[in-house]
């Protein structure tokens, strides 16, 4: 059951972070920031922080069926690391240093703020 | 359309395998205080993602495995958003520290694997030309 609530929020967090892709890639130009993933990341993040925040999932979440469907499965595969990296990488080979600062710190920044404040936005609510 | 429909067909099922393979790394290190767990999935995510840009770039590979592995597993297996979970949770608990070495883990670790995998198998195939 458990495996069965990952693997469907999962293949949707997939899907629709591919689609999203796709979908912005084609509204840009080729060089750059790599936008689509930097979007999609804080996206995930501040939809995972809503979550969380609206949704207590307790202090046993991996026993919890909601936490497994969205957190891990949907907002976790919705999300990415790895593309980061390889996109990261690149932009060191194209000896665009100042786009892989700007790429890498608000990447990282941006999603841990993105995730915070919607957190402490919807408790407060709550 | 029928290609599209096939690329988002290995997403799906990359997106789940991956998932659920991160949920397995999950599961027994769900305890540990320093957030483990993000950094391994992270890691070796990014080292195998930085591994099949380099084999792509050799290897003319047709879109739905480059979709299904590439785009549906590794980027299924890792995640930004717990990441930002962690982070938030252990700078909320004051471990400055633990914080700072999280993210410099998690970052310098998971793109110099990215380069390390891309790098080497790059040189192998420099040194292997058939």
């Amino acid at each position: 059951m458990s495996i069965t609530l990952v693997a469907i929020g999962g293949a949707i967090g997939a899907v629709l972070r591919y689609l999203l892709g796709l979908f912005i890639m084609s509204n840009r130009k080729k060089e750059g920031l790599p936008t689509a993933m930097l979007i999609v990341n804080l996206v995930g993040s501040l939809g995972l922080g809503l979550f969380i925040g609206v949704y207590n999932p307790g202090s046993e979440p991996l026993q919890n069926p909601l936490y497994l469907l969205f957190s891990i499965g949907f907002f976790g595969a919705f999300t990415t690391f790895s593309t980061f990296s390889v996109e990261a990488m690149q932009l060191i080979q194209k000896r665009q240093l100042k786009l892989f600062w700007t790429y890498v710190l608000m990447s990282v920044l941006g999603s841990i703020i993105l995730f915070g404040l919607s957190v402490a936005v919807t408790v407060q609510l709550a | 359309m029928k290609t599209y429909f096939i690329n988002v067909i290995a997403v799906a099922i990359g997106g789940a395998l991956g998932a659920i393979l991160r949920f397995s790394v999950d599961l027994p290190l769900y305890d540990t205080y320093f957030p483990i767990n993000t950094i391994i999935v992270n890691l070796i995510g990014s080292l195998i993602l930085g591994t099949l840009t380099a084999i792509y770039i050799i290897k003319d590979t047709r879109e739905w495995i480059k979709a299904g592995l590439g785009v549906g597993f590794c980027g299924g297996f890792t995640t930004m958003s717990a990441l930002a979970n962690d982070a938030f949770v252990l700078i909320e608990n004051g471990d400055i520290l633990l914080f700072t070495l999280y993210l410099f883990i998690s970052f310098i670790g998971g793109i110099g694997l990215a380069v390390l995998g891309y790098v080497s198998l790059m040189k192998w195939k420099a040194g292997d030309p058939s």
